[in-house]
């Protein structure tokens, strides 16, 4: 009997383009695949820069971020696992802890021991069903946002791109903190985010 | 690390620590959790997807011919230098974001004797909202009944306690408010270490407590 491969693993590896050229810039320092990336998503990571409302981030440090995050993407690329994330979702974690960390840098009242990649610590096993949903809700999660009540994804945007806290949300949109977060979980249970419903009765949510 | 956790953080908590917007002791406390809590890195997982998605959807916005050859410039110079070294090895077997705190920190932190049953060492974290602390509880060790001035992210890293309402063990992530009121015991098993970030200190219960209270203060570093 032939050896069968792991049908779970096997399903779940991201073979898209970008995952593709990270893999190769990961494994063999592929310059024209770095490249590539970089036209690909430096104008992303400069429209995710640009989206900032931060308190002290301004239009001069779009670019820079852009900078530091190719730069990153460049050197930790031999740790990306495309069974794990897509090329697309470990990009983004990387721009989102640059950009926290450049305004730490800047700011004078937070020195901190730790950078933000710090928290991301990668976990190195993982369980093959978890991971065919995962990939399963990546397909149909852009689908499934753009379908989402305009007042779900403003919070959305307001938190991810614009990164504010639940409670500057709150404050900015003049609605209680309670109703943003309740819309937030509306649109994660839209986009079938949370927990999948066989846990459900194992977790104590701590309110 | 896969225990079976089975007090999570709430969801927002964990959507805004994936959009890097939950502040930074809670976010310590929730990547202790993560470390323990294969469920929850799955659920992060998602929603660092949305980020993602969103990221990816947005307007591009052309960036300058010359940025592609300045960073490649970088890139050459860091690869002539040395490769750099990992900051930090592991020092013990807690998460690596506090081996990494304990690691950071020039004066390493001490365990300071609290009460006849508890430890605490306080964590340098460089904010100061939250005094960021480990707690040890020796086997079998009564804690006072006390209520929190603030709130408390708690997320057990060795062994387990128990107060009125659950038994929590490794990885397990607790909040308390005001108001909640609890007298934690540690296992009679072994001894129990937990993270612990407070915004205020806790007040006892006791009817000679408001004595003590003064006395208590938290001490972020």
């Amino acid at each position: 009997m032939a050896a069968q491969s792991n049908p779970l693993q096997s399903s779940v590896k991201r073979s898209d383009q970008w995952s593709n050229l990270l893999v190769a810039v990961g494994e063999t320092r592929d310059r024209a695949a770095f490249a590539d990336l970089f036209k690909h998503y430096a104008p992303l990571i400069k429209s995710f820069a640009q989206a900032s409302r931060h308190e002290g981030w301004f239009p001069g440090l779009n670019e820079d971020l852009v900078q530091e995050v190719m730069i990153k993407v460049w050197q930790k690329a031999a740790g990306y696992n495309p069974e794990k994330a897509s090329a697309t979702t470990w990009i983004y974690t990387v721009a989102r802890n640059c950009r926290i960390d450049m305004l730490r840098r800047k700011s004078n009242t937070q020195h901190l021991p730790l950078e933000n990649e710090d928290y991301w610590h990668e976990p190195d096993e993982e369980t093959p069903t978890l991971l065919l949903q995962q990939k399963r809700s990546e397909e149909k999660l852009r689908e499934s946002l753009a379908q989402l009540p305009k007042e779900q994804d403003e919070i959305l945007r307001k938190v991810y791109l614009e990164g504010k806290s639940h409670a500057e949300t709150s404050e900015e949109l003049g609605l209680p903190l309670g109703t943003v977060k309740s819309r937030v979980r509306l649109a994660l249970q839209k986009m079938q985010i949370l927990v999948p419903a066989e846990f459900q009765d194992e977790l104590t949510h701590e309110q | 690390m896969n225990s079976k956790t089975v007090h999570h953080p709430e969801t927002s908590m964990l959507l805004e620590f994936s959009a890097g917007t939950l502040e930074t002791a809670a976010s310590i406390c929730v990547s202790a959790h993560l470390h323990f809590c294969a469920h929850c890195r799955d659920s992060l997982l998602r929603l660092d997807q949305v980020g993602s998605k969103l990221m990816e959807d947005s307007q591009a916005e052309p960036v300058d011919e010359a940025l592609f050859a300045s960073v490649m410039e970088r890139i050459d110079r860091l690869e002539d230098g040395a490769s750099e070294p990992d900051k930090y090895s592991q020092v013990g077997d807690y998460p690596p974001s506090v081996n990494k705190l304990i690691e950071a920190d020039d004066n390493p932190p001490l365990w300071r004797r609290l009460s006849g049953s508890v430890d605490v060492a306080s964590l340098k974290t460089g904010q100061k909202k939250f005094e960021v602390a480990l707690h040890r509880i020796c086997a079998g060790g009564k804690t006072p009944k006390h209520d929190h001035g603030g709130l408390e992210y708690t997320v057990v890293l060795k062994g387990s306690f128990s107060d009125e309402r659950s038994v929590y063990s490794e990885g397990d992530f607790i909040l308390r408010k005001p108001g909640d009121t609890h007298q934690p015991m540690g296992a009679q098993n072994g001894e129990c270490i937990c993270l612990s970030a407070q915004s205020a200190p806790i007040k006892l219960s006791s009817p000679l407590g408001f004595i003590m209270n003064n006395l208590l203060r938290i001490n972020p570093r």
